[in-house]
């Protein structure tokens, strides 16, 4: 910021509004060599203390990230068959940590996997509804009435899974268990009670539906309004348009939404500690409740009040594997939203001759791109300009 | 469109001169025919699961499987396949929507019908105590609240203290002080990004963890919960406020330093104004999003039935922890524990609810003029 | 007194009215005394004194303790007739720790005593001597309840059951209902086709190890598992916490689960077979007492005062006793860091294994009183807290 002698004499006769600076308005200028703004007091305690916060933030993760590896390594080092206090109770009978751990990160992925698969598809629905299908004026109440769904305690969603979900289910996983049993992921023996992963899968996938629609909603409502026109203006119909000009654009911020969903679900701890009946082992099935897969934060919920030292220092382990398995995941989506973003530059090449390319597969003869002169236009030109 | 007139043309084509074809409509379906056929889709299932067996799950779904099949196969013979194909998927994105409110509503409502029962003056201002009757031996239990109230507004209130300066500083300097390169930079929204990621219970054991470190065995307070807390809410606030704050116009910075205001007061008193709907909507949206977190609190701060409204010592209960505890861990009368498990949730819906209306209106009245 | 003007005649008649007030009212208490001190368990002191234990009004503090869920109920009724008499003292008890976890905080220091469903192990009692020093701790029984096993058969109102049978359906060799085992000992009910589910615990359970310790004591060729308080079958729908049990069988049909009496609510549970004979006892708060007075045989221990019990099955074969009966104990250092701290922990233990604790604990939490004999032991070791 260079000063100016004008703005020097003005700043020196008018009280500039909004100037708080501790040394008065008549600061001493300087000479007429200086070419910096002198830093105020004010402004380095703010710049440190702003500052000091980002350090702090730092400080925070490292924290949190060398007390779980403190904590864990004498539980992971240890040698469990050998070693009465991990033999008993929770961790009893695995012999070492990697056994007890591995069945969790499974039963972890597992569910999370059956969230997404059933939640997923219903939330881009969902998103698309909102942008494209439902009238104008009713967009913004339907958006909030989706967020209030993520405003919802999870534990609020334990009670209902229990009260609402399970009984629910419960003729669905007969008739599954009876006519598919014979594929693995439906087979054993149906439960009575309700308490199954796919119980708990339907509850997880009802709670990251708001993360992932919301995300995709705002995506697609930044698709350029150009290319839909342009894609409707050559009689496509509405889904193919969304298909041609919505999902190109979109595809790769719906990835990283489902991803964040994704994380959600694998930190899900009270929903499926309510809800699912547990057993430590890998196990495919969904139906049952006697071979349903743990997942890592329901099982140290449930395990942590009644464990010893030593067997606590086993569960923060597996908390620590939790987080690692969440960094993962989270790494995965913000390297495709860069990866999107870096790509946003080439893709106003790519997409108008998208669209002309899959124009023959419209019918009707008047509309191949090289009768029709906008298509003909749109093929050879380069775009100009920014689409809004 | 072209698609329409070119089918027309071909139909009258086909029929040689005939009666005069509305160009514009036909070889479309009548207008309302998606509610005709889910009518009917309803009406034929009905008939059928009478018979067999009625289900109403098994009704809707299947009369919703019976009106796709039903309306593709009537759209692709009167129209054509694309149409058909467009009205389907029309169909199922509305569906799509149905199947979320559902839950919502189901939510909504059970929690209410379950809860309502328990929600008066005397649940809300009483601790949940036992009071002993020495003639006859019997202790009685009165379900309250007043305890996890307290503690739900402290220990948030604690964490929100701490992480609103912190959060707040943070995405202030990432904006206004980091230049876009630099490593530090980076490596601190790197690092907001993996904090994003901790799952609740993580945070929990890290204050677990670290408060037996510093304080021993007995560590359990709601001090405690209020750091797993503020660890969660951190990373949101510097978010959503990195985000508020990039929104302002650097027009309007410039033109403060142009007139020779220091930093300090550039961000304090045009920046932070600009900003301050977004910063606040942020800020409540973080709060809602700990207020109902379970695990973490009875890690840090275990269980507990008793009023405790010191958060530095001793075990404190939130609302959230009521309402496990109630389901979980029941007394003697298991129907009044459940009950004021459902109290407490009810209660926690509802202060949520109260946290987002209040963000919404504070971004519509503090709205700068004519910037939204 | 009125006078009238009839004088001493009126006087007369009321001192008489009121004379024969006075003497039925007498022998009325007295009559309602005597019952209700006649009621609990046989005891040598007058009945008055039953119902009253002085608690020193003075006393203040907090009290840190938890552990047994199968205590809970009557933890807290006895906390809320203590702080009744003492209104300066607070009594946190813990009851989502279990059994385990309640030794295991003991142990480190976080509370005054653990509420535990078996008595230290080996390994707790070499840990104590770190905890407690060289006088060690105590085990003190003061809780009695016997393990229910619940089920849901619609119809089914009166189920007998074998120590036979129930160590088969919870170890999966039985799987329907109308299994002929079944149907052998309970000729008369409907007993429908469908498969067990045997809904068991899956956090470590006090009720757990008296359950497992049952069922291989009485049947080691069928259950051939050491007790634990984990649950040693797979393939049993698990649920968090007796209140899990409880809801689980309460909602599903065809379901079969074992829970500590108190936390049963209104569900059924099954007549257990007394030995080998031809009787079914059903859980009564005298039955187990009995159960208590002939199977518990103490423990040899090192500590002075230490009042571990085994529970020998062998001798529960008559009507009169439960035959699974729960004993719950509260553990404490001998010595105490701080006297204060001592002093407050004695009186509120004290006030539990008195009569009248144990009265309070049967008629809110549905246990059965510790035999007064026993209560007179666990005054001694109290005298030695300090």
């Amino acid at each position: 910021m260079t000063t100016n002698p004008a703005v020097r004499s003005r700043k020196s006769s008018v009280d500039a509004p909004g100037s708080a600076s501790a040394s008065g308005p008549r600061s001493p200028q300087g000479g007429a060599g200086s070419a910096r703004v002198k830093s105020r007091p004010a402004d380095r305690i703010f710049f440190g203390l702003s500052f000091g916060s980002a350090l702090l933030i730092m400080v925070i993760l490292a924290a949190v990230a060398i007390f779980l590896i403190v904590q864990a390594a004498p539980a992971i080092a240890a040698n469990w068959a050998s070693n009465p206090d991990l033999n008993s109770g929770p961790t009893g009978g695995f012999g070492t940590f990697w056994n007890y751990v591995l069945p969790l990160i499974w039963g972890t992925l597992w569910v999370s996997f059956i969230a997404l698969v059933l939640g997923a598809p219903v939330a881009i629905g969902i998103a698309l509804f909102i942008s494209h299908y439902a009238p104008r004026k009713i967009t913004g109440i339907l958006g909030y009435l989706i967020d209030l769904l993520a405003a919802v305690p999870s534990i609020v969603f334990g009670l209902w899974g229990i009260i609402v979900i399970r009984p629910l289910l419960l003729p669905l996983t007969d008739w599954l268990n009876h006519n598919l049993g014979f594929i693995p992921i439906f087979a054993g023996q149906a439960s009575t009670t309700g308490s199954t992963i796919l119980a708990g899968g339907v509850v997880l996938a009802v709670m990251i539906l708001p993360i992932i629609s919301s995300i995709s909603r705002e995506i697609f409502l930044q698709t350029p309004r150009l290319h839909e026109e342009a894609a409707l203006a050559l009689g496509a119909t509405k889904w193919e348009m969304i298909r041609m000009a919505v999902f190109p654009y979109a595809k790769s911020g719906v990835v990283s939404a489902i991803l964040l969903g994704l994380g959600r679900a694998l930190g899900e701890t009270m929903a499926i500690a309510l809800i699912i009946s547990p057993s430590i082992g890998f196990s495919l099935r969904i139906l049952t409740e006697g071979s349903n897969s743990q997942t890592i934060a329901a099982n140290l919920a449930l395990n942590f009040p009644i464990s010893n030292v030593l067997q606590r220092e086993a569960l923060i382990g597996t908390g620590l594997m939790l987080f690692v398995i969440s960094l993962a995941v989270n790494f995965l989506a913000r390297w495709i939203i860069s990866r999107s973003n870096a790509d946003k530059g080439s893709r106003k090449k790519r997409r108008p001759r998208a669209i002309v390319e899959s124009a023959p597969a419209l019918n009707g003869p008047a509309l191949s791109a090289s009768d029709s002169p906008v298509g003909a236009r749109l093929g050879t030109d380069k775009p100009e300009g920014t689409p809004a | 469109m072209t698609a329409i007139s070119s089918g027309a043309a071909r139909k009258s084509a086909s029929n040689g001169p005939g009666p005069i074809v509305n160009s514009l409509t036909t070889g479309q379906l009548p207008k309302f025919v998606e509610f005709y056929v889910l009518a009917g889709s309803l009406v034929v299932v009905g008939g059928v699961m009478m018979l067999l067996g009625f289900n109403l799950g098994g009704w809707i779904f299947l009369s919703a499987i019976l009106y796709l099949v039903a309306l593709g196969v009537l759209s692709a013979v009167a129209e054509n396949r694309r149409r058909a194909v467009d009205r389907i998927v029309r169909s199922l994105v509305t569906i799509a929507f149905l199947l979320a409110i559902a839950p919502l509503i189901s939510t909504l409502w059970t929690v209410t019908a379950n809860g309502i029962g328990q929600l008066n003056w005397s649940f809300i201002s009483q601790t949940g105590g036992a009071v002993f009757n020495p003639d006859t031996l019997k202790v009685d239990i009165t379900t309250g609240a007043l305890q996890a109230i307290v503690g739900t507004l402290e220990i948030t209130g604690i964490a929100a203290l701490m992480s609103i300066p912190i959060g707040l500083l943070t995405s202030i300097y990432l904006v206004e002080y980091a230049r876009p390169g630099q490593p530090i930079a980076r490596t601190v929204t790197f690092l907001v990004d993996v904090m994003t990621g901790i799952p609740s219970i993580v945070a929990g054991l890290f204050a677990f963890s670290l408060f037996t470190l510093l304080v021993g065995p007995k560590a359990f307070s709601g001090f405690s919960a209020s750091v797993a807390l503020s660890v969660l809410m951190i990373p949101i606030v510097v978010r959503s406020c990195e985000e508020m704050l990039r929104l302002v116009p650097g027009d309007l910075r410039e033109a403060s330093f142009a007139l020779g205001v220091s930093r300090f007061a550039t961000i304090v008193k045009v920046v932070l104004p600009t900003a301050i709907v977004g910063i606040i909507t942020g800020i409540t949206l973080a709060v809602a999003r700990v207020i109902g977190e379970t695990a973490p609190i009875f890690i840090a701060a275990s269980f507990t039935d008793n009023f405790n409204a010191n958060p530095f010592s001793g075990p404190m209960q939130t609302l959230p922890v009521l309402a496990y505890t109630g389901i979980k861990f029941p007394g003697q009368d298991i129907a009044a524990s459940n009950a004021s498990a459902w109290g407490a949730a009810l209660l926690l819906v509802i202060l949520v609810v109260i946290l987002n209306i209040i963000a919404r209106v504070v971004a519509r009245v503090f709205a700068p003029k004519g910037a939204r | 007194m009125v006078t009238t003007p009839e004088g001493n005649t009126v006087k007369f008649k009321n001192v008489a009215v009121v004379g024969a007030f006075a003497l039925t009212a007498t022998i009325a208490l007295a009559g309602c005394a005597s019952s209700s001190g006649d009621s609990g368990t046989p005891s040598t002191k007058p009945s008055a004194s039953a119902d009253t234990y002085k608690v020193d009004p003075s006393l203040s503090g907090t009290i840190t303790a938890g552990g047994s869920s199968a205590q809970a109920n009557a933890e807290a009724a006895w906390a809320a007739a203590f702080t009744a008499q003492a209104s300066g003292v607070t009594i946190n008890y813990d009851k989502s720790q279990g059994s385990g976890g309640g030794v295991t905080n003991w142990l480190a220091g976080s509370y005054d005593f653990a509420g535990s469903d078996s008595p230290l192990n080996p390994t707790q009692v070499a840990s104590s001597a770190t905890t407690c020093g060289a006088d060690g701790a105590v085990n003190l029984p003061v809780y009695l309840d016997g393990v229910a096993v619940i089920y849901n058969l619609p119809g089914v109102d009166k189920l007998n059951l074998s120590s036979e049978v129930i160590a088969k359906i919870f170890s999966l060799k039985i799987t329907t209902w109308n299994d002929a085992a079944i149907v052998a000992l309970n000729p008369k009910a409907k007993l429908p086709a469908t498969a067990i589910t045997t809904v068991t615990r899956s956090d470590g359970s006090g009720t757990t190890t008296n359950f497992t310790n049952y069922l291989s004591q009485t049947q080691p060729s069928i259950w051939t598992y050491a007790p634990s308080n984990a649950w040693p079958v797979a393939g049993s729908s698990a649920q968090q916490g007796g209140s899990g049990v409880v809801n689980t069988v309460k909602a599903g049909a065809g379901t079969i689960g074992y829970a500590d009496h108190s936390a049963i609510g209104d569900l059924t549970s099954a007549s257990i077979q007394a030995g080998t004979g031809k009787d079914f006892v059903s859980f009564s708060q005298e039955g187990a007492s009995a159960a208590f007075t002939k199977a518990a045989v103490a423990v040899p221990s090192d500590v002075e005062g230490d009042l571990p019990q085994k529970l020998d099955y062998t001798k529960l074969t008559d009507k009169s006793a439960y035959p699974i009966p729960l004993i719950s104990y509260q553990i404490l250092c001998k010595t105490f860091k701080s006297a204060e701290q001592a002093k407050l922990t004695k009186a509120f233990v004290g006030f539990v294994a008195s009569d009248l604790g144990q009265k309070i604990a049967a008629k809110n939490a549905g246990s059965a009183p510790i035999p007064a004999a026993t209560l007179a032991k666990i005054s001694k070791s109290l005298e030695l807290i300090k």
